[in-house]
């Protein structure tokens, strides 16, 4: 495992993407909330590309406290992201599928030295 | 002896043979330099002509002894023979980051006065609706409402400025489409059919 530069911290906007090839890894870069976050490219349910998808806040029921349902609503918080093939959902900080967490996408570590960008794999 | 048998017995003139320890000393050093081709074609060319110098043949034996120098012709040789010893160990290739694709981020929404102000409102309407104030904002207001954002919208449509009439922050039920679908269908005195045609003549 070794550090491999990916690009610079400065030219990649808040809620962009890069889909990169290492070795014969294909991985995703996101950077969301000014974190960045890098899963394997190669969604759990049937290979699909599953950083290329939609980026979508959670869908959370809120409830009175008597327990009845206020409706659905988007989180301010959380942010998903969503494999185009058949929508399997990937929550942004663990890569951890929504309905079974057990399910994770392979997660990269990003470490950022200054203004560059890298990927451990 | 004649020439082609010294050539033969490796028996070289003027020089004493050289002692046995020496002999096995110089063994790897002979392993080497069978592989190295150059320098023993050299030797054996000359040697086979007969026309060796004893200065060249001692030149050779020494190198014979030392083995193929360093940065030599006939290392470089040895260098690029695949297989070699002396090949340089392969280095672990550092694996190459390749960008396939960079997908960018959602365009960034700028608000005008108006568009805060009726984000407000919009805010204010579900609170309404979290709470169960339904009443709170009256009928007479919520026509005026529907009837311009009716108007707006599909003014913005015919110049040419497309957009998807609910965003995708948005969670309305189908079954609230509907009823507002159909609610402004009867407003209008249009039938679906009527709907439906107009879909098939047009682009809407
Ligand atoms: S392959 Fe990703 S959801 Fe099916």
């Amino acid at each position: 495992m070794a550090e491999q530069f990916v690009g610079k911290a400065s030219e990649f906007k808040d809620g962009e993407r890069q889909i990169i090839r290492i070795g014969e890894a294909e991985i995703g870069v996101f950077r969301h909330a000014g974190e960045f976050y890098a899963y394997s490219n190669f969604c759990l349910h049937q290979g699909g590309p599953a950083c290329e998808g939609l980026t979508i806040a959670r869908v959370e029921e809120r409830l009175r406290p008597d327990k009845t349902s206020m409706g659905l609503f988007f989180s301010e918080k959380d942010m998903n992201f969503v494999c185009p093939w058949h929508g399997y959902e990937y929550d942004m900080k663990t890569g951890a599928h929504i309905s079974d967490p057990r399910l994770k996408l392979r997660k990269y570590d990003v470490v950022q030295k200054g203004d560059e960008v890298y990927v451990v794999a | 002896m004649s020439s082609p048998e010294r050539a033969k017995s490796g028996a070289k003139p003027g020089l004493k043979p050289a002692p046995k320890a020496a002999k096995a000393k110089a063994a790897p050093a002979k392993a080497v330099a069978k592989s190295a081709p150059a320098p023993a074609r050299a030797a054996k060319a000359a040697g086979g002509a007969g026309r060796t110098a004893p200065a060249d043949k001692a030149a050779f034996l020494k190198a014979m002894a030392k083995g193929v120098a360093p940065n030599s012709a006939a290392s470089r040789k040895l260098v690029e023979k695949k297989g070699s010893p002396f090949a340089p160990a392969p280095a672990a290739q550092a694996p190459r980051v390749e960008v396939l694709r960079r997908i960018p981020a959602p365009p960034v929404v700028v608000n005008t006065p108006e568009s805060d102000a009726a984000l407000q409102l919009a805010a204010a309407i579900e609170r309404m609706l979290e709470t169960g104030d339904m009443g709170k904002l009256q009928p007479h207001a919520q026509q005026a409402l529907v009837a311009s954002l009716c108007k707006l919208y599909a003014a913005n449509q015919e110049a040419g400025e497309r957009y998807a009439i609910l965003g995708g922050r948005t969670l309305v039920a189908a079954t609230d489409v509907m009823v507002v679908c159909g609610a402004l269908l009867k407003a209008v005195d249009l039938q679906v059919f009527e709907l439906g045609m107009w879909q098939s003549w047009s682009a809407g």
